[in-house]
């Protein structure tokens, strides 16, 4: 499984009529009209017309050269004639998979990945553990991007104006008339709207493009993105860059409403290095103490020792006060100016004792602002860091190279351009702006004085609708591409398969568009890389690159940039206070709604309202009682004079007056998954006010909608199950002390004699609950290692979710606090089988479908389960699924090509559970036998270890002695939860420390007994 | 006797238990009468009505088949639903009969004789409509026969640790000593409708299933000693049927299940339903065919006394649940029962304790012991609150160990089909019964008329 080898294959063949022709048959080869016909029928343009036909073919497709009679040229090996193997290729053996190293752009980030290949066919991404920008965790997009390359709705095939077409058709029309006459006039009337990407092959096109059409425009927009960072950092210095956030170097960390964790910046690493910095492994270590000032709850909040509640629009003013305060205790922060603010309005003891906190940590603190702030406060931001020394110590800033920044000003700018009739092509790269740009912009009208529109995307969306020009564009795991991360590092976009449909990538089209020739993505990005790698000995040092997924020590070295006070202090711009709502818009759990039809993102429960399916808007118990409203009562939003129809859903913790709308919902004609689920909170985003806004007002309707929530019950009802301390009472007690305490509880005697479990390998479980961030990772992960169904919305209401690993949200509060609805505390557990020695399921099942191994796994014989649920109903973790109808029957044939061939698909009527991922345990039980050794840690993890990007999960063999688990449960704050059953379950977890300071009390009361909750 | 001042007790005169002067012959006549004459377009309505609703139970079994128990309201954490609580309570009914008949017989209660054959009949019918439930509520019906002990190639057995697997034992046991149990004491009684029948088929099928009766002496001696026997094989088969029930719940360890008075508890709360349900379908018997002389307001007014019995021990149990959830110091039971009282199913746990509580408090009066309307609505709502017993019992599922995974289970219209579909079968097959088998034992009741009694007509 560790094992890489590069992809020692040729581009693929593309249609352009030069060289060797493939052909399907030899109607094509005639190009019959009934051929024609048939091509039509088999990439219709509704997804319901898929007919089994078309995948079952595109699967033989992908089999590539195992399939020689299926006389097809879907092959990305070198074989140019198609025979069954008469010797094996080196590396490849039937059913085992193997992995290869790949990058997944995003935005101007990028995600250095392992995709798992089984016979030809990507099922499974990890991490890369050598890649700056993962460092071997993943996050729920990295996760469920395979299940997008396998998206049955997605663009199938060209389509000009209404009816289906060819690429042929597109190469002919662009070279027969608009690139002839943009060559002749410089590009006047042509304009580009992309993404935001950093790669050096499209950067190095996009300047072809310039050079070739020096009239023309080009502007890169993106929902959602830093874009307000990178603003910031170029108003404070002139300059644009990448800073890079390194939290296992922070002691104290300020986060001014950055969402760290989950969205801003670089989530993966971020978390990776905040665990780091709070592994507490004795009573001797040390952790960093994390502020947080945030509106809607999030899990970097939950994380958070202290966390202060406030409105979005109140963070800048907040982050005048915490710099003043700093001034006050002796700080000189240029670029403050004279700028004050009323700070009775926070308060005034969190600010002194955080500003204490950060001015003793110095160039150990980090100052951090959420991406969604204006500009001036990420350059404050910047300002603070300067004068705290953080600066290059703990913040590191990286030049920009190959990116295109996202601007909205440069989306405004093209529609003012579109609407004034000077812009008479254009060419839209990915993204979906009718749908996500500002409303007030007006995209989709200025659209329609545009000639012609070009739309290269995923699926035929918003925007395809209303351009002539649909172009299906590929996944990144279908073509040739690359990247640079955010601290610069490049690799190449590996592709594993060949495209699914006839789509083609960003670099393929935008090629065509320039040069006028179709030429395979591999040719141009080899092109760039030619002079990044050098031509000498360029074929060894590519493989490497395309071996390891990175170019080694490509990393751009940190700038320090210098500070323009006065420009700072000049942008500080406080809001006046405003009446009224505030709305929020957040990214969700399909982020921008590009993930829209992936339906694991939608069927996963939000990592803190645990709501699958379904938007909703956020409040405070606060404000819901003020509008009169309780969840699930539809609400009217009014904002700047646009209304929109949603749900409500209280969040406790929740700023007052304030409203979180997630963003990329409410989707029309999109995919069987998307359609028609939540609200487009889009409708309500303008271009001054893009993710919050003030002066809203909500009103409710009167009706209810019932939404899909996984997690009815917020509170522990004081039960010892996240068991918590502070670091300073851990630190203190001989014999550490959490609350809630265990219960006491008589001898535990076993009913019979147990087994010994004394002797081979026996598995077993550590979660560090001070290190699980609550991202939903490990969720994901474990659906795809796992081939766990999507059951839907209505499902998931009714209580029937699949997930073999939840993540438990408690909120806790102090029952004498009366904010303490509104001010909980929150925990997250991650739940999923505990493997119980005495595993109460076992003995109650009339069938003896779950028993013991003799390695101590609890496990399902699917096959013997005749699904009387009875184990289900004595599990006191309830962890069993049950498969209540034949979930996988309706899977269109292509999504089945995301399934993981060593995972049994599971019938109807029968339980299912965490397995330890059992498939894995053999693998390396298998491979270490090979070698004639004994499994170690390192050659085996669980699907959710491996996802947890602060790696909190650790999984191995307790019998060793020397294994990673073992020491985790030697550790003093190892517990089991309901230990007092004595079910000894394998899965131990480890209690969760917090680190307030000393003089702000912790908001839970941690002696006294029982915690009311939040949450229903 | 006049009023004197003998100190000498009066016997206690025992009021007749057959009313209405009857004889052998009026006994054989009025009872063999109901079996023997031409069908009625009442009894066809009401077959027509129940056997509906017996195809209702049939289609939404198909539909069950066909879709997977999904069509239920069942969730996790509530696994089960109205399924095993049907199986509960129809079990529970099926109480009644073979007590009256086993344990009465053995105590000598001669009251008895009235009542046990469609009391029995009852149990035979309430334990088929108890046993499909268990059947069809696993996820895959078609492998249902694995719960049995089958030989097989795979020396694959059930796993005898699991309650289920007892259930099966329990009830298949119970359910076939019951019907050998009925059938024997049918046997006289379908010889006195086999001399009485007109029709060559009548004769010939009323032959072989009397097993050849002539009713001599040496066989009634037999036949008393069988039927003795078997009555002392059913006895600790009516105590343990509903114990061994009581297990699926009492041996696993969810909070509020994980007690060890549902033994004891379960068997009184099933002949408290049970007998709810035979003064239910009696007092409806007994009207529709003027059995009053048979079944006299004395028989009922007994029947009455056991209800408040039962009812009062049930009542205690609830008490002592409660307690015993306190006293034991653990937070989860604790948290059940305040849960069960006052939480999202505290409506169920009132209608509960109203019904079988509070209302057979009433019989603590004689005029209402002998009230015939009072004591059937009484039933009714005994019948009502046993099954939400059984219901409350089974929604200590909704809020066990980690509140995150707590929720709400309703029904669905499928539950609802289902429960009311059961009823049709069982009402089909006692409109049968009592269209072709004697509803009350003819050979019984002759036994305790006074002209049985060898003194009968001496004077004291």
């Amino acid at each position: 499984m560790k094992k890489r080898i590069p992809m020692k294959i040729e581009p693929a063949p593309t249609p352009q009529r030069t060289g060797k022709e493939y052909w399907r048959s030899l109607a094509q080869l005639a190009q019959t009209d009934e051929f024609k016909q048939r091509l039509h029928n088999e990439f219709p343009e509704g997804a319901q017309e898929m007919g089994n036909d078309w995948s079952r073919r595109s699967f033989l497709t992908l089999m590539g050269a195992s399939i020689a009679l299926a006389g097809l040229s879907g092959c990305r090996r070198p074989v140019e004639k198609i025979v069954p193997y008469v010797r094996r290729p080196e590396e490849i053996m039937p059913g085992r998979p193997l992995m290869y190293a790949t990058n997944m752009p995003f935005g101007t980030k990028s995600y250095g990945v392992l995709a798992r290949a089984n016979d030809g066919r990507p099922t499974k991404l990890e991490g890369n553990a050598e890649h700056p920008s993962t460092l071997g965790g993943t996050n729920i997009f990295i996760q469920a991007a395979i299940l997008g390359l396998y998206d049955p709705d997605r663009a199938k095939q060209p389509i000009d104006g209404r009816t289906k077409s060819d690429w042929d058709s597109f190469i002919d029309y662009w070279r027969s008339e608009p690139h002839t006459k943009y060559l002749d006039n410089g590009g006047r009337g042509l304009a580009v709207l992309s993404e935001s990407f950093a790669s050096p092959t499209l950067a190095r096109l996009k300047e072809e493009f310039a050079d070739t059409f020096p009239n023309a425009t080009w502007a890169a927009y993106e929902p959602i993105s830093d874009e307000n960072i990178y603003d910031g950092l170029e108003l404070a210095t002139g300059q644009v860059y990448q800073p890079v956030h390194h939290f296992d170097r922070a002691d104290i960390i300020m986060s001014l409403e950055s969402d760290f964790l989950e969205r801003d910046g670089n989530p993966v690493t971020n978390a990776r290095g905040f665990a780091a910095k709070r592994k507490v492994e004795s009573q001797d270590d040390t952790m960093s103490r994390l502020y947080v000032a945030e509106s809607c709850y999030t899990i970097t909040g939950s994380m958070a020792d202290h966390r202060y509640r406030l409105k979005s629009s109140q963070i800048g003013a907040f982050t005048v006060a915490l710099a003043r305060e700093l001034e006050s205790q002796g700080l000189t922060i240029n670029g403050l100016g004279d700028v004050s603010v009323d700070t009775t309005q926070f308060d005034q003891k969190w600010l002194r004792v955080a500003a204490s906190d950060l001015r003793a940590a110095g160039a150990n603190a980090i100052v951090l602002a959420g991406a969604g702030q204006p500009a001036w406060v990420h350059a404050l931001v910047f300002a603070m860091n300067e004068a705290l020394g953080a600066n290059g110590a703990t913040v590191t800033y990286h030049a920009m190279r190959d990116v295109a920044r996202p601007r909205r000003s440069e989306l405004k700018a093209l529609v003012d351009a579109m609407n004034a009739g000077s812009v008479e092509t254009l060419i839209i790269l990915g993204g979906n702006p009718v749908y996500n740009a500002p409303v007030d912009v007006g995209f989709a009208t200025a659209l329609n004085k545009v000639n012609t529109a070009i739309h290269l995307s995923d699926h035929v969306d918003e925007t395809s609708r209303a351009c002539r020009w649909q172009l299906p564009r590929t996944h990144f795991l279908e073509a040739w591409g690359d990247v640079r991360a955010t601290d610069g590092t490049l690799g190449v976009v590996q592709p594993l398969i060949e495209p699914l449909f006839e789509a083609r990538s960003d670099i393929e089209v935008l090629t065509l568009i320039v040069r006028g020739t179709s030429q395979p993505g591999y040719e141009v990005v080899r092109e760039t890389w030619r002079s990044v790698l050098g031509a000498r000995g360029f074929e060894d040092r590519w493989r490497v690159v395309l071996h390891d997924g990175l170019q080694r020590d490509s990393a751009i070295d940190s700038s320090s940039p210098r500070l323009r006070a006065s420009a700072v202090a000049r942008a500080i711009s406080l809001p006046q206070p405003s009446d009224g709502l505030e709305v929020t818009f957040r990214p969700s759990n399909v982020f921008d709604g590009r993930f829209a039809n992936n339906g694991w993102l939608h069927e996963l429960p939000d990592a803190m309202s645990k709501l699958a399916w379904d938007n909703a808007a956020l409040m405070s118990h606060g404000t819901a009682k003020e509008l009169g409203v309780e969840n699930e009562d539809t609400i009217r939003i009014d904002l700047g004079g646009r209304s929109l129809e949603t749900v409500v859903w209280v969040s406790p913790g929740h700023a007052d007056q304030a409203i979180t709308l997630l963003l990329g919902y409410g989707r029309e004609q999109l995919g069987r998954v998307a359609d028609g689920v939540g609200a487009n909170a889009y409708r309500l985003r303008t271009l001054a006010h893009p993710l919050f806004a003030t002066g809203g007002a909500a009103q409710r309707t009167g009706g209810k909608h019932l939404l899909a929530n996984t997690q009815d019950h917020g509170s522990m009802e004081g039960r010892p199950l996240v068991r918590e301390a502070t670091l300073a009472e851990y630190k203190e007690a001989d014999k550490p002390h959490f609350y809630p305490e265990a219960p006491h509880h008589p001898p535990l005697v076993p009913l019979w004699d147990p087994h010994t479990y004394q002797e081979g390998y026996q598995w077993g479980m550590s979660i560090d609950l001070n290190s699980c961030i609550g991202c939903n990772a490990c969720a994901v992960a474990c659906q795809s290692e796992n081939n766990i169904p999507i059951v839907g919305q209505e499902q998931v209401r009714n209580g029937r979710e699949m997930h073999w690993l939840r993540l438990d949200r408690y909120y806790a509060s102090n029952p004498d606090d009366p904010n303490g609805l509104d001010e909980p505390e929150v925990a997250f557990q991650p739940m999923a089988c505990q493997h119980c020695e005495y595993a109460p399921c076992e003995s109650v099942c009339p069938v003896a479908a779950t028993v013991h191994d003799e390695e101590g796994l609890n496990v399902m014989v699917y096959n013997r389960c005749i699904g009387t649920r009875y184990c289900s109903n004595n599990c006191p973790y309830k962890v069993r699924r049950f498969n209540f109808f034949n979930y996988t029957n309706d899977y269109p044939e292509i999504h089945k090509m995301t399934q993981n061939p060593d995972v049994t698909v599971r019938s109807r009527g029968v339980m299912e559970k965490c397995t330890y991922c059992i498939q894995r345990i053999s693998a390396a039980k298998i491979t270490a036998k090979a070698e004639g050794r004994t499994v170690t840690d390192d050659d085996l993890q669980t699907a959710c270890q491996q996802a947890c990007p602060a790696d909190a999960i650790v999984f191995g063999n307790i019998n060793d002695p020397e294994s990673r688990v073992s020491k985790m449960k030697k550790i003093n704050r190892d517990y089991q939860v309901l230990q007092e059953y004595n079910l000894k379950p394998r899965t131990s977890y480890l209690a969760r420390l917090r680190n307030p300071h000393p003089e702000l009390a912790p908001k839970v009361d941690r002696g006294h007994k029982g915690d009311h909750g939040g949450g229903h | 006797m006049s009023a004197s001042s003998k100190t000498e007790t009066t016997p206690v005169v025992e009021e007749p238990l057959i009313t209405g002067n009857q004889t052998f012959h009026t006994v054989t006549d009025v009872v063999s009468r109901i079996a023997e004459r031409k069908t009625t377009v009442t009894w066809l309505a009401l077959v027509g009505m129940s056997a509906s609703l017996a195809l209702v139970l049939l289609g939404s079994i198909g539909y069950l088949v066909w879709e997977g128990v999904g069509i239920w309201g069942l969730n996790v954490p509530v696994a089960w639903g109205w399924a095993i609580v049907n199986f509960v309570f129809w079990v529970g009914i099926g109480h009644a009969g073979t007590l009256i008949s086993a344990i009465l017989h053995l105590f000598r209660q001669r009251w008895r004789t009235s009542i046990n054959r469609f009391a029995e009949a009852m149990t035979l019918f309430a334990v088929i409509c108890a046993l499909i439930f268990p059947a069809i509520h696993v996820g895959r019906i078609w492998v249902v026969y694995w719960m049995l002990p089958i030989p097989n190639q795979m020396e694959m057995w059930p796993q005898f640790r699991s309650p289920l697997l007892w259930d099966v034992f329990a009830v298949s046991v119970y359910f076939t000593v019951s019907l050998l149990f009925w059938y024997v004491g049918l046997i006289p009684d379908l010889a006195t409708l086999r001399d009485r029948a007109k029709t060559k088929i009548r004769k010939l099928a009323l032959g072989i299933l009397s097993l050849g009766w002539r009713g001599g002496n040496r066989q009634w001696i037999n036949y008393e000693r069988a039927y003795l026997i078997l009555a002392g094989l059913s006895t600790p088969l009516v105590l343990s049927v509903h114990s061994v029930v009581s297990t699926d719940f009492a041996v696993s360890m969810v909070p509020g299940w994980h007690t060890t008075i549902f033994p004891p508890y379960f068997v009184a709360g099933a002949i408290f339903s049970g007998f709810a349900m035979v003064m239910t379908l009696g007092i409806i018997v007994r009207k529709i065919f003027h059995l009053e002389d048979f079944i006299t307001i004395n028989h009922l007014e007994k029947m009455n006394k056991i209800m408040l019995l039962t009812g009062m021990m049930v009542g205690y149990a609830y008490a002592c649940e409660f307690f015993v959830a306190w006293y034991s110091g653990n937070v989860y039971e604790a948290f059940t029962f305040v849960n069960r009282a006052f939480g999202p199913y505290a409506w169920a746990y009132w209608i509960m304790v109203t019904c079988n509580v509070l209302i057979p408090q009433i019989f603590w009066f004689r005029r209402f012991r002998r009230h015939v309307t009072i004591m059937f609505i009484a039933t009714i709502f005994i019948n009502i609150g046993m099954w939400f017993e059984r219901f409350v019992i089974v929604m200590s599922l909704a809020r066990d160990f980690l509140p995150s995974s707590w929720d709400y289970y309703s029904p669905t219209i499928w539950d609802i089909l289902t429960f009311i579909g059961s009823f049709g079968l069982f009402f089909t097959l006692f409109l049968l019964f009592i269209r072709f088998v004697p509803v009350i034992a003819m050979a019984e009741v002759k036994a305790v008329l006074p002209q049985a009694d060898p003194h009968h007509g001496e004077k004291h």
